[in-house]
């Protein structure tokens, strides 16, 4: 049981993108979501199937900050990549999530990440244009838009990064 | 680069061969060989050049200019010690890190390190001290904590169980097992289970390996393992720990969550119960294992477990680790403690034994001490392995003490508090009396039904006491009965009680006190001086006033027979006049002169309320009866007189005839009366005329009508004459007829008691 392969998988957002609720039909999870106002973080697991192996991606779900400097980066101590989640209805989740990126970058170096635009189903709210996306595609960032309602993005999103974790 | 090879210097340390370092003849040999394999029509030419040849120089130089440069310059770093050590000294980092994989590093290194730390400790051990500071302090701190943990463990689990029958087993496991008394109670007391195991990779948080009891329930190991390196970092993050340090110990409940901190994993062990302090060491045994065996195992770790599986025998081990609760093992039949159980055995016998024993003699002690007169147990007990005794007890009663002896209880086992009380029983009153009457040796007291008897002949005045005494015994006591004690002053006492009854029968005497006192009688009373002298009835009741102490307040008794003695004394009666006392009145009887009779009436209303009444009705006076009759008759008459003339007026024989047999009858009358009579004259005139004139012309009728009375026979003795002038008129009016009544001659008759 223990055999298996496991990846350490942050989590990383602005307050109240959906980072939590994104996951949360998509992961196995045993903690309660206290966890992330008391602790900062909380844990859950999204195993993914790759070539016929069950990768483990232990999933830390990280406080959503407002302020940038609330973070705990300490948490993303030896993890093998990170999901960044932004708002799609709200610019300024994105300037976030750009940052945390780049912090992250500063203190662990390069690691594998995508980066997920959720509430992707309320599409008169939408403020990112195509024109970002392919913007931030080409700097060689992995973007899907994505939501919590439907699914979509997400388990792409993991299988995605789990597989690049692997290389 | 080969510098893992020595070779290169070797090479350059080799001698040369020839001079210079040149082996000219070599190299000429070479290149002509050379030139034959090149050009074979070459191979008849002569063997060897000559060796001065200047072009071998040249080529030389040519082909190894650059070498021979840089040879020089290494020969030169390598003939300069400062240059060498300088060179080496720039690889020498490098080298180490290359040489890391090595084994023969370490051993190489060690000695000349251990001489090279000790030379340093010689020469100032302050600067190794320094170094391993920051690491040796932590290190003893947690050392020490430790210990102190494990001490107090240990102490509490000691107390605890140090008095209960337990504990007393352990007790004697540990003299027989030669273990101390703090670890044979810690073996059975600390029942704790190692439920989980984790191996934690200590930089990402994930789960190297887990192991489980049989019946752990836990949530899922991988996101377990992740949480617990969440809540580390955060605590660690909060307040601010260093690298090193973090949560050691959880506690929740039941369940303790350790967790021993390895360099690259980190081993967490869950465990209900109490573990002791040594299973620390088991599960770091177990870590330093698991790090020395796969070593580079855990350091290649990137989340893929294969390669570290065999790990779990290991975790499934520290998990085996446990202390069940005690079983009850059956051992064989304890041969050895047989001959101790029978010794205990015996021993307690013979202590419940003795202490049945000591309570039986206690309980016939206390029935003793209840049947005691004068002493009452009120309580009784057992405190501290001592008898209690609480009780009222008679300073007259028994001595408990000495009734403690007699029961063969050692006093000293016993607390007893008597508060003193006087006792009633007839027993304790007898012993009490004896001790305060100190009774004669002819009186026995004795006790019969409810009551003391005395019995035997004493004196009276220890019979006065005695009896004074038997009075003042409270309600309740036995009755003291004297009455069989025979006086030996009995006749005495007969005629002092004579006295007494006598005194007391007199009128005028309140006797308010007799006794005996310092054997001579005592008498007090009230005594009105006219009643009789209680001396003289002393004397005549042949009592020696010598034995007798008398004390007498005048007062005024109101008896009839003293108030009658008062009257006569004050009132000197005459003779005519008898005093008689009737029921409560004083009757004076007989006839008394009106004057007498006044001051008795006088007496009389004078007498102080509640005196007997003063009956003066009964007193006749002398002025009563015919003598009276006579005085009025010749009172009642007057002579009357013409102006200025001292005979009187003309037409009154008569009368003066009249008047005379009225005298002469008061004159035989009075003697039979035994009252002296005087008859007096009493001339008067009227106003006019001078006053001189008028006292001599009035005096002159006075003596006239003497003489005209005398000539009719009447005693000359019995009148008396005088002149009031015309100082005493009847009338006063200025008329004739006024004038002619003034002028006369009055009589007035005396009536006197005769002496």
């Amino acid at each position: 049981m223990t055999a298996t392969l496991q990846k350490k998988i942050c989590m990383l957002g602005a307050f109240s993108v959906g980072k939590t609720s994104l996951v949360r039909r998509y992961v196995s999870s045993v903690f309660s979501d206290a966890y992330l106002t008391t602790v900062g973080v909380k844990i859950d697991k999204k195993a993914v199937d790759l070539d016929g192996r069950t990768v483990n991606l232990i999933l830390w779900d990280l406080a959503g900050e407002d302020d940038v400097n609330a973070l705990r980066l300490s948490y993303l101590r030896g993890a093998a990549g990170y999901v960044l989640v932004a708002d799609g209805t709200r610019p300024a989740t994105l300037d976030v999530a750009l940052s945390l990126r780049g912090r992250v970058e500063n203190d662990y170096g390069p690691l594998p990440f995508v980066l997920l635009l959720n509430k992707n189903d309320l599409p008169d709210q939408w403020t990112i244009t195509e024109g970002d996306m392919i913007g931030l595609r080409n700097a060689g960032w992995w973007v899907r838009s994505s939501s919590a309602r439907t699914g979509e993005g997400v388990e792409d999103a993991f299988i995605d990064l789990a597989s690049r974790t692997l290389r | 680069m080969s510098t893992s090879s020595p070779e290169p210097l070797e090479w350059l340390l080799r001698p040369p061969s020839g001079e210079n370092g040149f082996d000219r003849k070599a190299l000429a040999a070479l290149l002509l060989d050379i030139a034959r394999n090149v050009r074979p029509e070459l191979a008849g030419t002569p063997d060897a050049a000559p060796a001065t040849d200047i072009r071998l120089e040249q080529l030389r130089t040519l082909l190894m200019g650059h070498e021979i440069e840089l040879l020089a310059r290494l020969s030169n770093i390598l003939d300069d010690p400062e240059q060498l050590a300088a060179a080496v000294g720039r690889i020498l980092p490098t080298a180490f890190a290359q040489a890391t994989g090595d084994a023969r590093l370490g051993q190489v290194l060690a000695p000349s390190l251990e001489k090279a730390t000790q030379t340093s400790i010689r020469n100032d051990p302050h600067t190794l001290v320094n170094i391993l500071y920051p690491l040796i302090v932590p290190a003893i701190r947690k050392s020490i904590g430790e210990t102190i943990d494990r001490t107090f463990q240990s102490l509490n689990e000691t107390l605890k169980h140090s008095l209960t029958l337990r504990g007393l087993a352990w007790r004697w496991e540990a003299w027989r097992t030669g273990l101390s008394f703090a670890e044979v109670v810690l073996k059975h007391t600390l029942v704790y289970q190692v439920e989980h195991v984790f191996l934690i990779h200590r930089h990402t948080g994930l789960l190297i390996c887990h192991a489980a009891a049989e019946n752990a329930a836990s949530q899922d190991p991988q996101l377990v393992s992740s949480m617990l390196t969440a809540i580390q970092d955060f605590v660690r993050d909060s307040f601010s720990g260093a690298e090193n340090q973090g949560i050691d110990t959880m506690r929740l409940g039941e369940l303790t969550v350790w967790s021993e901190p390895g360099p690259i994993a980190t081993l967490v062990a869950v465990i209900r119960g109490k573990p002791p302090e040594e299973l620390h060491d088991s599960l770091n045994a177990a870590l330093s294992r698991i790090h020395q065996e796969r070593h580079q195992a855990l350091q290649d770790f990137d989340g893929d477990g294969t390669s570290l599986a065999d790990v779990e025998a290991e975790l499934t081990e520290c998990v085996a680790l446990r202390q069940a609760r005690p079983q009850k093992t059956r051992f064989g039949f304890p041969w050895l403690a047989l001959p101790i159980a029978v010794a205990v055995l015996l021993f307690v016998s013979a202590r419940v034994t003795r202490s049945w024993q000591e309570d039986r003699r206690w309980d016939h002690y206390l029935a003793q001490l209840r049947a005691l007169p004068g002493i009452v147990v009120t309580e009784t007990g057992r405190r501290d392995g001592k008898f209690t005794l609480t009780g009222l007890r008679d300073p007259l009663a028994a001595d408990p003490q000495q009734a403690l002896g007699a029961m063969e209880i050692d006093p000293a086992n016993v607390i007893a508090r008597w508060a003193p009380y006087q006792a009633l029983d007839p027993q304790i009153v007898l012993k009490r009396l004896a001790a305060t009457l100190d009774p004669p040796p002819d009186v026995r007291l004795s006790i019969d039904g409810d009551r003391i008897m005395a019995e035997g002949a004493a004196p009276a005045a220890w019979l006065e006491r005695a009896r004074a005494i038997a009075r003042t015994l409270p309600a309740g006591a036995p009755i003291l009965d004297l009455a069989s004690i025979r006086n030996l002053d009995a006749q005495a006492d007969r005629r002092w009680d004579d006295y007494v009854a006598r005194l007391r029968a007199q009128p005028g005497i309140v006797v308010t006190e007799t006794g005996q006192r310092f054997g001579k009688f005592m008498i007090a009373g009230l005594r009105d001086p006219l009643a009789l002298d209680p001396e003289v009835a002393l004397t005549e009741a042949g009592i020696d006033p010598a034995h007798v102490i008398a004390r007498w307040a005048p007062y005024q008794a109101l008896d009839p027979q003293i108030v009658l003695r008062r009257l006569q004394a004050t009132l000197t009666p005459p003779p005519t006049v008898r005093f008689v006392v009737e029921g409560d009145r004083i009757v004076a009887q007989g006839s008394a002169p009106s004057l007498w009779l006044e001051r008795a009436h006088m007496a009389a209303r004078i007498l102080p309320s509640g005196a007997p009444v003063f009956d003066l009705d009964a007193v006749k006076t002398v002025s009563d009866g015919a003598i009276g009759k006579l005085r009025d008759d010749i009172q009642a008459r007057t002579i009357r007189f013409d102006n200025n003339e001292p005979l009187p007026a003309s037409g009154q024989d008569a009368l003066l005839d009249q008047l005379a047999d009225d005298l002469k009858a008061l004159e035989t009358l009075a003697p039979s009366l035994h009252v002296v009579a005087r008859v007096m004259l009493t001339g008067h005139s009227d106003a006019l005329g001078k006053g001189t004139f008028n006292l001599s012309l009035s005096l002159a009728r006075a003596e006239a009508v003497r003489a005209l009375l005398r000539k009719r026979g009447v005693d000359p003795d019995l009148l008396q004459v005088r002149g009031a002038g015309d100082l005493e008129p009847i009338l006063a009016q200025p008329t004739e007829a006024a004038r002619s009544a003034n002028r006369r001659v009055s009589f007035t008759v005396e009536l006197e008691e005769q002496l």
